[in-house]
């Protein structure tokens, strides 16, 4: 579904993405670890169209998406989950879930937001709060919940466990767990690599803005060199 | 003062004659050759001064101001007030305040006492915006400046005991009172040496490294606050002097003639030419110059400009008037939308001509006479004073950011702090560096509580950081940015001898370089030079946030020779954050681990390495449940 | 007491305007983060459609929905011509161009239309007053506070209840997050300065009747006002813009009526000073808006 080849993406003179080539198919769910710095949000926002990289090319169910902005994207079917979420934290949680769904026909979105009562049922008891009194985890569940009302076909999430306490990392990957039993196709980046190991089918390890390393999920798991690709050893 | 007296006193004051040479010579040649007005350039020549007085505030500091003029209305009508006859006075004033209906000074005694009061004005003023937070694009500053300018039209509009009010306003005897170019020309010729000196001068300096990066500055010790205030005052200086020739000139003084309009006028200049650059004030004078008066000569029937006729429609004297504003809006909004820099961006006369002296000696040199620098030899550090942190805890909302995190460090060590992504790292850093407050613990330098100090006088105390993000004087050169520090050290950290910039610059690999701006640098260079930088303030403890975020395993090992060798220099202890492993190793004695706040190990590189808790925290733990 | 009455229905009235080109001003910051001092020019432009029309022959049923549309028009071309260049710039760029848009409509009357005051017919009902037990009311006052307050509810409305109101609201929280939700940036900008036109335009209805003339300059005072009152509750806070307004009003008409006779016609000048040392002590404005942190 998702072909990335030869991603260079680069912040003024700081190349922080080289030459990255990953493909994610249909109904997968591929991990992207490694650590901070190695450029894993830089290659999920290129993807994305935040940023737009300076060599190489992104391929959307076969078509050219390279450089198009983020509108486009999600119409085309992809959606990102935001590192530190990024919540509207002026509008309800409802509002927030609303304006995921914008791009929906509005006749759709009641029930997609039905939908989303259903699959986070602590957003439903906070349905009309405003969305910045939400907890860490709760946060988290609605940005992704968010991101789903656009009904995509690749869903993007960068470290969703990201300043979770490891409780609501537990829910976090459950969720990611439950995504993946309902078919969807995900690209995770995560922090926590042994976790995301183990719910993942494939894996890229990213270190200073290259791909080292790519395998299965139990591949990589029982890979003792893992720790040391994580620090440079 | 002055960090080298050729470039920044000799080469000004040539290139200020020249560029003074320059602008009086057009002036003069088309009045003379091509059969300009003369009042035409009397005129400009008093815009210049003006916008010269806007440069050195706007210029330098980066704050958009709307106030000068406003500055210019009071000194201009105290100037009037002083200078004008009793007999002319008697006929608006008579019942003016203060008795100055019965103030009659010589003219040049009057601008003086002028110059004095709207220097107390700008005082206050400065202060109001001190206390507001100015900064380089900051809004409220603005607001002020624009408040300040409709002040001084409303009170000189409704207050025609002082003022003369609205319609008559205040006037010398008919005719004017400037009998010669003379006072003109030498209030000119101040202005763009005041410009020059000031801009190559610490305060200049300084002020120019906040307008560049406001937490970088004071991160060097730079309190930027101060140096806005100096800018503000000499500017007001000069805009004043330049109000009081235009009250002198044209014998009169109206509330309008210092409000919307010329603030316009002085702000378009000032941006066409290009507001970094002294010489791009002069220029944007002349261009708009001579752009209004072909604008007014377009109204005119048959303009011959080279023989070839230009007919305008036939407009009345008021429309002429009209076209200049809006050739004036036009160009304002098109150098806004095309050229937001200006003609000349930051480019000036004075380093071109260092530039060009400089490449001309090299050339002429034979390049085997070394004419660089010896190379500094590390020194022990000059006292034991050991950096403690202690019990710090920081909670944003309801997020604990760091719970009871501390560290020692002594002056002949290198501490590592690593941990993954969101441990409270640069928290910490953020802490003991004054940026961010702490809800407990303490940070001490030897005996010095450091503990909820600003940050400008942390750096000045001895301890300097870098930051994740480059955070570079991008307009200032590579040796320039390092200037900056050292101009701080010198007069706060005599006592630590600060090392010699020149050798500083060889130590760093800078020396070849060291004239490019720190903008045009590739990142490892740039990177360099943030910690040489940094070293330049001469400190007890270096801390640098992620050295080498950005670089490649290669550049990385670089970087471990150069911050062991740049510490050596000044004999500072250090404190390093990064995730690195390969790196800290090779430069750490001592290494901290935080996870999600907290400290969860501390011991020799491979201890820490080796510990499981530690490999758990950078690779995650499996499930809970 | 009458008098204190009599203070807060005339500042209301004035604050009600105000309030409205505060609130068109804000929406527009919230967006592009652009403080526009061309506001005011809507007010011009639209009065001498007012002026035009009058002139034809037009009554004032007609006028009014005409002053509205050519305040809308002229909001999403000054959008297109000059401020769509300038998105993402910084502050100082920002400032500036809107200066410049502006100078350059208020040269462009000057020079293509004329330099003299046009006075055109105010509806009769304007100088009409009532009795309010001891009070005099306007009925204009009236008739502004009303139709404020029901377009302060509409636009509440809009904001609240379409997705239209919603991508703006999303988009001025946070730009970039609102495009990854697929709001469209070109969309979401116009439609901002479609609604600040629109807010502009009953504003300057309401302005036009009062005044009864145009002039190139008419935009200055409109503009400061509005601008300053957006400013004064907080920039980027709507309900800040509103309530902004409504204070300078009040401020301005109790000054008004307080400050010894001497210095009366320092009102304005007086209001410039307080507004200068709300910025200096409390550079946020009155309305902080409160966000919640946790993210």
């Amino acid at each position: 579904m998702l072909e990335v080849s030869g991603l260079t993406t680069a912040y003024g003179e700081i190349s922080a993405l080289r030459d990255a080539n990953l493909s994610v198919g249909s109904g997968e769910v591929v991990g992207l670890i490694g650590p901070n710095g190695a450029g894993k949000s830089t290659l999920l926002n290129t993807i994305a169209g935040l940023l737009v990289p300076r060599a190489g090319r992104v391929d959307f169910d076969g078509r050219d998406v390279t450089g198009r902005s983020p509108e486009e994207l999600l119409r085309a079917g992809l959606a990102l989950v935001p590192e530190r979420r990024r919540i509207f934290v002026d509008l309800t949680v409802e509002e927030n879930l609303r304006i995921g769904g914008v791009t929906i026909p509005a006749t759709d979105r009641g029930d997609l937001l039905n939908e989303m009562a259903e699959l986070f049922p602590v957003l439903r008891d906070k349905w009309t709060t405003s969305a910045g009194y939400l907890s860490g985890g709760e946060a988290q569940q609605l940005a992704i919940g968010r991101a789903l009302m656009s009904r995509p076909r690749l869903l993007m999430m960068d470290e969703p466990s990201l300043g979770l306490a490891p409780i609501l990392v537990d829910t976090v990957f459950q969720l990611v767990e439950a995504l993946r039993d309902q078919g969807r196709t995900l690209l995770v980046v995560e922090q926590n690599a042994t976790r995301m190991l183990e719910v993942a089918d494939r894996a890229y390890v990213l270190r200073s803005g290259q791909v080292v390393a790519e395998g299965t999920g139990a591949e990589l798991r029982s890979d003792e060199r893992l720790f040391d690709m994580f620090v440079g050893n | 003062m002055f960090p080298d007296l050729r470039r920044d006193v000799l080469l000004p004051v040539a290139a200020g004659l020249i560029l003074f040479g320059l602008f009086v010579g057009a002036g003069l040649l088309y009045q003379g050759q091509l059969g300009g007005q003369e009042r035409l350039v009397t005129l400009a020549l008093i815009d210049a001064v003006l916008v010269l007085g806007l440069q050195i505030y706007v210029g330098n500091t980066g704050i958009l101001s709307f106030g000068h003029i406003g500055f210019g209305a009071i000194a201009g009508y105290a100037f009037a007030l002083m200078a004008i006859s009793p007999v002319e006075k008697a006929k608006r004033v008579a019942d003016a305040p203060f008795g100055l209906a019965d103030v009659h000074l010589g003219p040049w005694t009057s601008m003086g006492l002028a110059l004095v009061v709207v220097l107390i004005v700008a005082l206050v003023v400065g202060l109001g915006l001190a206390r507001s937070g100015a900064e380089s694009g900051a809004v409220s500053a603005t607001v002020i400046t624009l408040a300040l300018l409709f002040v001084t039209h409303e009170v000189a509009r409704n207050w025609p005991d002082l003022t003369g009010g609205d319609r008559a306003g205040l006037s010398f005897r008919i005719g004017g009172g400037l009998d010669s170019r003379a006072p003109l020309y030498l209030a000119l010729l101040a202005a763009i040496l005041s410009a020059l000196l000031y801009a190559r001068s610490r305060g200049g300096r300084l002020a120019v490294a906040a307008r560049e990066d406001d937490l970088a500055a004071r991160a060097m010790g730079v309190n930027p606050l101060v140096q806005q205030m100096v800018a503000l005052l000499l500017s007001v200086a000069v805009v004043g002097m330049g109000a009081g020739l235009r009250v002198y000139e044209r014998g009169s003084i109206l509330p309008r003639d210092f409000f919307f309009n010329l603030t316009l006028v002085t702000l378009v200049m000032l941006i066409v030419g290009g507001r970094r650059s002294v010489s791009g004030a002069l220029l944007g004078v002349a261009v708009i110059t001579a752009g209004r008066e072909l604008a007014r000569r377009l109204g005119q029937d048959g303009f011959e400009f080279f023989g070839i006729g230009l007919d305008g429609a036939p407009l009345d004297w008021i429309f002429r008037e009209n076209l200049k504003t809006v050739f004036l809006g036009v160009a304002m909004l098109g150098f806004m939308i095309w050229r937001p820099s200006g003609l000349l961006d930051d480019w000036d006369l004075d380093r071109w001509l260092h530039a060009r002296l400089d490449r001309w000696r090299s050339r002429r040199e034979d390049p085997q006479d070394g004419t660089r620098p010896e190379l500094p030899s590390e020194v022990e550090p000059d006292d034991t004073d050991v950096l403690v942190v202690k019990g710090v805890g920081v909670s944003f909302g309801g997020f604990q950011a760091l719970d009871e995190v501390g560290l020692e460090v002594g002056r002949t060590e290198v501490v590592g702090v690593i941990g993954p992504n969101g441990a409270g790292k640069t928290t910490l850093l953020n802490v003991v560096t004054g940026l961010v407050g702490s809800d407990t613990g303490r940070v001490e330098l030897g005996e010095v509580d450091l503990t909820g100090m600003p940050s400008h006088q942390i750096a000045r105390r001895g301890l300097v950081r870098t930051f994740q993000n480059l955070r570079l004087f991008g307009a200032l050169t590579v040796r320039e940015n390092i200037e900056v520090s050292a101009l701080v050290a010198s007069s706060t950290r005599q006592h630590r001898l600060p090392p010699d910039i020149d050798g500083l610059l060889l130590v760093a690999g800078l020396w070849d370089v060291r004239d490019r701006r720190a903008r045009e640098l590739d990142y490892g260079t740039s990177r360099r030079l943030e910690l040489a930088r940094a070293v330049a303030m001469a400190p007890s403890f270096l801390l640098l946030d992620e050295p080498t975020s950005g670089m490649s395993d290669a550049e990385s090992l670089v970087m471990v020779d150069q911050v062991r060798r740049m510490a050596g220099v000044v004999g500072a202890g250090v404190v390093v954050i990064d995730h690195d492993l390969n790196f800290i190793t090779g430069i750490c004695d001592r290494i901290t681990c935080l996870d999600r706040g907290q400290v969860i190990a501390v011991g020799s590189a491979a201890e820490v390495q080796a510990d499981p808790v530690v490999q758990a925290a950078y690779l995650g733990s499996s499930a809970e449940t | 007491m009458v008098e204190l009455l009599q203070n807060l229905i005339d500042g209301l009235g004035r604050g009600s305007i105000y309030a409205l080109l505060a609130l068109g001003v804000a929406v527009i910051f919230g967006v592009m983060h652009l403080l526009n001092f061309a506001h005011g020019e809507l007010i011009t432009v639209s009065g001498y459609a007012a002026f035009w029309a009058i002139e034809a022959g037009w009554s004032w049923t007609l006028t009014v929905p005409l002053v509205i549309v050519v305040s809308v028009l002229t909001s999403l071309v000054i959008e297109r011509v000059a401020f769509s260049r300038v998105r993402g710039a910084d502050q100082f760029t920002l400032l500036l161009t809107s200066f410049g848009v502006h100078f350059v409509v208020f040269a462009i009357f000057l020079l293509y239309v004329s330099a003299s005051v046009k006075t055109f017919a105010r509806p009769g009902w304007v100088t009409d007053t009532y009795a309010l037990g001891s009070l005099r009311v306007e009925v204009y006052d009236t008739v502004v506070i009303a139709i404020t307050l029901a377009t302060l509810a509409g636009t509440t409305f809009v904001l609240q209840r379409t997705t239209f109101g919603l991508s703006l609201r999303a988009a001025a929280a946070d730009f970039d997050t609102a495009r990854l939700m697929g709001v469209r940036s070109d969309s979401v900008i116009r439609g901002a300065f479609a609604l600040s036109g629109l807010l502009a335009g009953i504003a300057s209805v309401f302005w036009l009747m009062r005044a009864g003339s145009t002039v190139p300059s008419a935009g200055i005072d409109p503009m400061l006002k509005g601008v300053l009152a957006a400013l004064i509750g907080g920039l980027g806070s709507l309900r800040g813009a509103v309530v902004g307004g409504f204070a300078l009003g009040m401020a301005e008409v109790l000054l008004r009526s307080r400050l010894p006779d001497s210095i009366a016609s320092l009102t304005e000048g007086v209001v410039f000073l307080l507004i200068a040392l709300l910025f200096i002590f409390r550079p946020q404005g009155l309305v902080s808006v409160d966000h919640a942190e946790r993210v």
